[in-house]
């Protein structure tokens, strides 16, 4: 669900209206629309761990890789 | 789209303006002037920007070492046709961030951060800003080695194009930041008329695009590799946060979504030619036995000297500065676009300094620390400019998984959700970015996994 956050800007609009004229409300800073939070289906959520436990575990062999080329058996 | 509705009254209440509302509204003044007076050339002529940017931004320094690799290795053959592929792929993919922005007004990282919770977001943020560092270091890499060919010391250069960073982003206006940087862009084509100098065969260049060989030499890990290289030349995370982000700072709306995927289209286009052209300019080495696999920054423009002579060989090395230079503009906005938006700050280049002082100093410290590694003495530059690209290539499954679920999120997308023939594009270039990042990712580790020659 959507919904607008409250006001936090400085000027008012009395002196902006070309601004509203050319912006689309959501285009504001003050008026960004908020979309609530989804709720990710379990194998969604399973297959972003594997993605991301796949990466971490890729990241360490490489790091492994890296240091086994600066520190080369005798 | 469910949204809450307010009354007249209640919205002008809410209306409030910044500084970086109307420095959006004023571009957008021209857009609606240009869209009703009709005048479709001066419409495109505002409206492009984000999707050049971000292809020919990604045509960076490691990818035209990496275009220039697999011409002076392969020359004139299969990854002609392959290169147009890639680009086809980075179509797909960037064409979903374009309407991602432009109809929920807000960056990746912010979409994430939102739809699936800061844990996710965060850790988005943080694959991004890991990437990002490295690729960075890498540009001002490529930016000392184009100059170097000109005898420029390292320091003076490196500090140059930090200035010309902190100078672009102090405009804090989009509009003057996009100029600067496309400004730049274009001479990405400079590697045409080098490619033209080595005179390729126009038969061989066209046969290749039909049959996609010869292939000398066949399957083997360093084919594989220079494949795998090659995607990563092209497709990777930065362009996905960067290009929504920009779509959403330039103020682009549902009705520019056309305009948006003609800009995409056209810097795949030019970015493709480009990189095509850097390929071809290197066959001579092919054709000369000369080997160029462990060539690095300016070795490329000093070994075409024979063939291009001494404008066409500085042409590639200028080639190689401007194509450092861009993408450290762009990657470095690209962090801080990410980092304000999981932050729950203002992610705008529209935005005052004093306003938003974290923006740009997230901005200009990614970019500072870059160039600082870059003139550590002894600092393993080779190694980082080796990694990047398989960072960048493993981190992709995750973020193109996100893109797809927030692209085919109707709540938030509403009419312009992927479609079933988007999804198809979309899921099949996403399946094979994730078996080129395994067999990438296994191939840097295990590289005795194919034969070696």
């Amino acid at each position: 669900m959507r919904h607008t956050d409250s006001p936090s800007c400085s000027s008012s609009n009395a002196n902006h209206a070309w601004v509203h004229e050319v912006l689309e409300p959501e285009q504001l800073s003050s008026m960004k629309l908020k979309f609530g939070r989804r709720k990710l289906a379990p194998p969604t959520l399973a297959l972003l761990w594997i993605l991301r436990l796949y990466v971490l575990l890729m990241i360490l062999l490489i790091g492994y890789q890296a240091w086994s080329a600066f520190h080369p058996k005798s | 789209m469910n949204k809450e509705v307010l009354s007249g009254s209640e919205l002008q209440k809410k209306q409030r303006i910044s500084q970086e509302d109307i420095k959006r509204a004023e571009d957008r003044r021209h857009v609606k002037r240009h869209r009703d007076e009709r005048r479709p050339i001066m419409l495109f002529w505002v409206l492009l920007g984000p999707g050049i940017l971000v292809m020919l931004g990604e045509n960076d320094g490691p990818s035209m070492i990496s275009y220039a690799t697999t011409g002076a290795t392969y020359g004139i053959g299969f990854f002609l046709p392959f290169i147009l592929l890639t680009f086809a792929m980075a179509y797909v993919v960037q064409e979903m961030t374009v309407r991602l922005g432009a109809v929920t007004k807000k960056g990746h990282a912010e979409l994430i951060s939102e739809r699936f919770g800061k844990f996710w977001g965060w850790f988005a943020m943080g694959d991004l800003a890991l990437g990002n560092l490295l690729t960075l270091v890498t540009e001002f890499i490529a930016i000392r080695a184009g100059l170097g060919f000109f005898h420029v010391p390292a320091a003076l250069s490196v500090l140059g194009a930090f200035l010309l960073i902190v100078g672009a982003v102090a405009t804090q206006r989009y509009w003057t930041w996009e100029r600067v940087v496309l400004s730049f862009a274009i001479f990405n084509l400079i590697f045409i008329p080098v490619a033209l100098m080595t005179h390729p065969v126009t038969t061989d260049v066209v046969k290749a695009f039909f049959t996609w060989g010869p292939l000398p030499g066949g399957m083997n890990a360093a084919f594989m590799l220079l494949i795998m290289s090659n995607i990563g030349a092209t497709v990777t995370p930065w362009m996905l946060f960067f290009q929504q982000s920009a779509i959403v700072d330039k103020g682009l709306t549902s009705k520019d979504i056309t305009h948006g995927r003609i800009d995409t289209a056209l810097g795949a286009l030019l970015a493709a030619v480009a990189a095509i052209a850097t390929l071809l300019a290197t066959v001579p080495l092919f054709t000369h036995h000369v080997n160029a696999s462990n060539f690095q920054g300016a070795d490329f423009a000093q070994a075409l000297i024979p063939h291009v002579g001494n404008i066409g060989a500085s042409l590639f090395a200028l080639g190689l500065f401007e194509a450092g230079i861009v993408a450290a503009l762009t990657i470095s906005l690209s962090s801080a676009y990410a980092f304000s938006e999981v932050s729950g700050r203002s992610a705008s280049i529209n935005s005052p300094i004093k306003e938003n002082a974290y923006f740009y100093i997230f901005l200009l410290a990614a970019a500072g620390i870059a160039a600082l590694l870059v003139l550590i003495p002894h600092a393993p530059l080779v190694m980082i400019t080796l990694l990047v690209n398989v960072i960048a290539v493993l981190a992709m499954p995750p973020a193109i998984l996100f893109l797809l679920l927030l692209v085919n999120d109707k709540e938030i997308m509403g009419e312009h959700a992927n479609r079933a023939l988007g999804n198809v594009f979309g899921i099949g270039v996403t399946i094979f970015l994730i078996l080129a990042g395994l067999t990438y990712g296994m191939l840097t580790c295990f590289p005795h996994l194919l034969p070696t020659s």
